[in-house]
């Protein structure tokens, strides 16, 4: 086809035309867009750093160090100690979250009387900020204004109970952060109750099942989907927290609660160590990455399929 | 149009004319020159940022200057962790144009560039001769003066219940001299039935147990680095090794509840406040919060302080305002000058109004000496103290308290007050030998200077 006849053509064609990939492309174009801005371009920068040394002092200046940052970490004894904190802060939480969870919807499924306020009630600490909790919960379980510490005075006792102790600091934390998590899919689970039929709760009556039986054969296997998708939320979101660790213990005592994420901060920001930061932040998102492929393998698949 | 101006008129006119040049003439030139120098003039808003502290009063200020030079100052305070989220904003040149610094981020902050020194203000000399002069060494690097004068105090002075003390069978005649006595001290009070002796400067802060050991050190007479060469100074058989060992023994003897190792200073100060504790290192200035009884019903009327026997207490905490030296306007750095000579020096008046607002309200001691030594300071410091007689103790305990230049004037300061914070809290916590404490923290520090290159 010579060249005019071919420019005819496709002056011809109306502009009706375009493919469904093409329309497609144009309508995903901003969204691309703007992932490449705020995720792309952040993780590709990070990367940059990693193998980098960067100096601000006597001049701004970077030198190229391959992967010794990533060699770095892995020797770094500090890391192994805060991600082994992190896992098990992540793992009380989880498990903390759901049980709580689980349990405030089997409550609010119950007929009572005021159930509305009680239900506007109990999602209250899931509004507030997780630094907020931090600081809440700080004055909660100190020896000088903690709870225990005015429970041990109403008994006449002039003891100060402490429960930030590195005994207890990681159990502490996660009762806190469970506080703030569990509201939410307490919500979510209690939504899926309500769909459950009225009529399985009937049937079990007539097989005259008891109250675990019957949570265990017809109210838990409706949830085990939203449990899952939580389980994976809650996961990554306890693993990377920063804010209510920091308001709440520093770190403290020592480096007892020091997770991977405050860690991170202390390398970043303290020390001004950017690449090293950088490198031990890739090694942040393979476990986050990590622990939420293990989920889906080992839960997640049988829920989908 | 008519423009013919009667007689009236121009009896009036003269009349106005006449009064307003007679009060201008009762302003003495000098002032009049200073509110022309001072006063704002680009539009542009000057950021001042700082910790929180007493925000009433500096948002008070900053109103006043705004009202009476028409400043456009934008004032707002950082939460967290105070010297790493300022640094960011210097590296990151973000909207940032005076800022609170301890003398340790100071240095930290004029090498990375990112500051203006006193030297470039019209009235950097006149400020510089009005402090006195170890304060002005203290602010200093490599021959500039870094900022001016917010507070100076003596951080981990001891102060004392003495209402505790007292009931316990002690007088001041048996007040400590020294920390090995102070200890000694402890151990006598829990034998008395004391259950809570002693709160030690042990919390979470960055100032918190790292300053307590520098200012422990220095008290007994050692010092962490040379306050030249910044070489590394600990000993295991000088004064680092005795103060490992007498933490350890405290801890070991179970006098110090963990969770101070958790608290920020809102906190710590909390826990003294709560009056169960007959001793703890604190701030010079709360003297004057803890013996108030709005502030401290439990402990105010009662609280004293360890005085000079011949061996000093705590260090020289202080703070400056500093000037950054990020990008802008000719026209906003001049304002940026000018509300910085006005806040940290003298106003419109000529006088250290914002100095003395901090001693009269807060009990903060200032670099100047116009400050110190007038009428307000005495009548201030007087009536914050349960025992008038002791003004000239607590006065005698500012004068001989050090300044750990060796870890503070140095670039590597808050790098490593960072470490040292972590390993003290190692030490106690995972029973750390002192030697290797003491060992890894002049390896630090060498490594420290090898990496700045400080010879």
């Amino acid at each position: 086809m010579s060249d005019v006849s071919a420019i005819r053509t496709a002056r011809a064609r109306p502009m009706t035309e375009m493919s469904n990939l093409r329309f497609a492309l144009v309508v995903a174009l901003p969204v691309l867009v703007f992932l490449i801005l705020v995720v792309v371009y952040p993780l590709v920068y990070a990367l940059w750093m990693s193998v980098e040394n960067i100096q601000f002092f006597g001049g701004y200046q970077t030198e190229f160090v391959g992967l010794d940052n990533y060699r770095d970490v892995l020797r770094d004894k500090e890391f192994w100690h805060s991600a082994w904190i992190s896992i098990r802060f992540t793992v009380e939480s989880v498990a903390l979250t759901l049980v709580i969870a689980v349990a405030l919807a089997l409550l609010l499924n119950r007929p009572m009387r005021g159930r509305g306020l009680v239900r506007s009630l109990l999602i209250l600490p899931w509004a507030m900020s997780p630094y907020g909790t931090g600081i809440i919960f700080f004055y909660l379980v100190r020896g000088q204004t903690g709870i225990g510490t005015a429970i041990a005075a109403a008994f006449g006792s002039a003891d100060t109970i402490n429960f930030l102790n590195r005994d207890l600091v990681i159990e502490v934390l996660a009762v806190g952060n469970a506080w703030n998590m569990a509201p939410l899919v307490a919500f979510f689970l209690l939504a899926n109750m309500t769909t459950i039929p009225r009529r399985l709760y009937d049937l079990a009556a007539i097989d005259q099942m008891s109250a675990l039986e019957q949570f265990r054969h017809v109210t838990f296997p409706p949830l085990r989907f939203t449990l899952f998708v939580f389980t994976c939320i809650t996961t990554v979101m306890s693993l990377k927290m920063f804010d209510y660790v920091y308001t709440f213990t520093r770190g403290g005592p020592g480096d007892a609660s020091a997770v991977l994420t405050y860690q991170l901060y202390k390398v970043s920001f303290q020390d001004l160590n950017l690449g090293y930061g950088a490198a031990m932040s890739f090694f942040l998102l393979a476990l986050i990455l990590g622990s939420t492929l293990l989920l889906y393998l080992a839960w997640g698949r049988r829920e989908v399929s | 149009m008519k423009t013919e101006v009667t007689r009236r008129q121009l009896l009036k006119a003269s009349t106005s004319l006449g009064l307003g040049a007679a009060v201008a003439s009762l302003i003495p030139p000098r002032i009049a020159r200073a509110a022309t120098a001072l006063k704002a003039e680009s539009g542009q808003p000057v950021f001042f940022r700082g910790w929180q502290y007493r925000t009433d009063i500096v948002q008070d200020n900053v109103e006043r200057y705004d009202k009476a030079l028409n400043g456009k100052i934008d004032y707002a305070t950082v939460t967290g962790d105070y010297p790493s989220l300022m640094e960011k904003s210097l590296i990151a040149k973000a909207e940032l144009d005076i800022l609170y610094a301890n003398p340790s981020q100071a240095v930290r902050y004029y090498e990375g560039g990112w500051i203006m020194p006193v030297n470039d203000l019209a009235i950097g000399q006149e400020a510089m001769a009005a402090m006195y002069p170890h304060i002005r060494d203290a602010w200093s690097h490599k021959g500039k003066l870094l900022g001016l004068s917010y507070f100076v105090t003596t951080r981990g002075i001891i102060h004392v219940n003495l209402d505790k003390w007292n009931k316990a069978g002690f007088s001041d005649a048996d007040f400590p001299k020294t920390w090995p006595e102070l200890y000694a001290a402890i151990y006598k009070l829990r034998d008395k039935g004391e259950k809570q002796p002693y709160l030690p400067h042990w919390f979470n802060e960055w100032y918190g147990i790292s300053w307590a050991f520098a200012f422990e050190v220095m008290n007994r007479g050692g010092q962490v680095a040379d306050p030249e060469t910044h070489k590394p100074l600990l000993t295991v058989d000088g004064p680092a090794g005795a103060v490992l060992a007498d933490w350890k023994k405290l801890w070991k003897d179970g006098f110090i509840p963990e969770e101070v190792l958790s608290y920020n200073e809102a906190a710590y100060t909390d826990a003294f406040r709560s009056g169960r504790y007959v001793f703890s290192p604190q701030q010079a200035y709360d003297l004057k919060q803890f013996n108030l009884p709005d502030k401290s019903p439990q402990l105010a009327g009662k609280i004293a302080f360890l005085p000079y026997q011949g061996q000093s207490w705590g260090l020289i905490d202080s703070a400056i305002y500093m000037m950054t030296s990020r990008p802008r306007p000719a026209a906003a750095t001049e304002d940026v000058k000018r509300f910085a000579s006005w806040y940290g020096y003298k106003d419109e008046n000529g006088e250290i109004s914002v100095g003395n607002r901090w001693m009269k309200e807060s009990m903060l001691f200032s670099a100047y000496k116009e400050v110190m030594e007038g009428p307000l300071a005495a009548e201030t410091i007087r009536a914050a103290l349960v025992r008038p007689t002791d003004y000239e103790k607590l006065l005698d305990v500012y004068a001989h308290t050090p300044y750990p230049k060796g870890i503070w004037n140095v670039v590597w300061a808050e790098e490593y007050n960072a470490w040292v914070k972590a390993k003290l809290f190692d030490f106690l916590l995972k029973d750390l030998d002192a030697k290797d404490v003491i060992t890894q923290a002049n390896d630090k520090i060498a490594a420290l200077n090898k990496k700045y290159k400080i010879a």
